[in-house]
């Protein structure tokens, strides 16, 4: 537009100027932006990723299995204190030879944490830890977290009593014949 | 006198505010997404893990092997599956496992006891450093556990973890 030609230029000047006289100045005052599908796109994505966000973390329970020995371990029966998880989920327990009694799994840790601390074999407590075959493993680390609660509990009360604890615990493999025996129960 | 009604011709809201905490809110959900790694994108099951009292300890995410226990789905099967999740351990183990080209692509493998055992065994020789994690269903029969415990405890895997999750509700 600038190169309109010579001849229109002084008019176009004269034109301009009277306009600008004419025209009243507008003063800005900011300016809307909708904001619409901006706020659309942003709850869209926030929906979904609220739906895909799972907030379940998946924790670990440490374990430690001795290692292939061939050697048979002698214990003292009388400090044995036998877990047994049925096929069907309930826990069985008892110490040295007796039967084994059904314990609730609510009760299990104020159960451990006393045998461990006023029974005769204070601290010196064996814990042997079966699982029928047949046993579902949610119930076998349900077991396994209230023994390790129990643990903390009790290494505490005995450090206020400035006794280092010895943690004895084992997996053992359940024999047939208890296996029948509980099953029986 | 009938008053005289005004015409409404809309009414602006504004939604400042409503953009800000709804921005606020995806940033957040937006950084703690953590996606689905690409063995889980493969397999057909879902793992129910068991439930244990809320702990701090995580999965670590270096030099880490992952036997999953699971019920598949679809052929309602339960059945081993084995992860390594660093590249290159994965790479050397299927190569001393014999693989197929069409099964050293996969990230997670269907294993039997036995596969597992040499798994396991190449595992530890091609990186000594690998800690072992198993994740079982909760519903799954203590018998293939205590299989895999018997095969660790073979291969001197004597450490390993059981990926829980925290308990929903109480302590």
């Amino acid at each position: 537009m600038a190169g309109g030609g010579g001849g229109m230029e002084v008019p176009q000047r004269v034109k301009r100027g009277s306009k600008a006289h004419k025209r009243k100045k507008k003063k800005r005052l900011g300016f809307r932006l909708d904001m619409t599908p901006l706020v659309d796109v942003a709850f869209l994505l926030l929906t979904f990723f609220m739906y895909t966000t799972s907030m379940i973390t998946p924790q670990i329970m440490e374990m430690t299995i001795p290692k292939d020995i061939d050697v048979d371990v002698q214990v003292d029966e009388n400090k044995l204190f036998t877990l047994q998880i049925r096929n069907d989920g309930k826990v069985y327990y008892n110490i040295a030879k007796d039967d084994p009694v059904v314990i609730d799994t609510a009760n299990l840790r104020q159960k451990a944490v006393e045998l461990n601390l006023l029974g005769k074999a204070k601290n010196e407590l064996i814990t042997a830890f079966k699982a029928d075959t047949e046993a579902p493993f949610g119930m076998v680390v349900a077991v396994l977290d209230i023994l390790n609660q129990a643990e903390g509990e009790i290494t505490l009360q005995l450090s206020k009593e400035g006794v280092k604890r010895k943690r004895k615990f084992a997996i053992v493999k359940m024999e047939p014949e208890d296996q029948a025996k509980l099953r029986g129960l | 006198m009938p008053k005289v009604k005004k015409h409404r011709v809309g009414f602006a809201v504004d939604m400042t505010p409503l953009v800000d905490v709804t921005f606020l809110l995806l940033t957040f959900f937006m950084f703690t997404a953590k996606f689905k790694s690409e063995s889980e994108n493969e397999q057909k099951f879902q793992i129910k893990r068991p439930q244990a009292s809320a702990d701090t300890s995580k999965l670590p995410d270096k030099n880490l092997a992952v036997i999953k226990v699971a019920i598949d789905t679809v052929a309602n099967d339960t059945a081993y599956y084995y992860a390594i999740l660093n590249e290159t351990d994965r790479q050397s183990v299927y190569q001393k496992m014999n693989f197929t080209s069409e099964m050293m692509l996969k990230s997670q493998v269907k294993a039997n006891i036995d596969d597992l055992d040499k798994l396991i065994l190449q595992t530890r020789v091609a990186n000594y450093k690998t800690s072992f994690a198993i994740e079982c269903d909760r519903r799954i029969r203590y018998k293939w556990i205590e299989d895999l415990m018997d095969v660790m405890r073979k291969r001197n895997a004597t450490i390993f973890k059981f990926v829980t999750e925290k308990k929903s509700g109480g302590s």
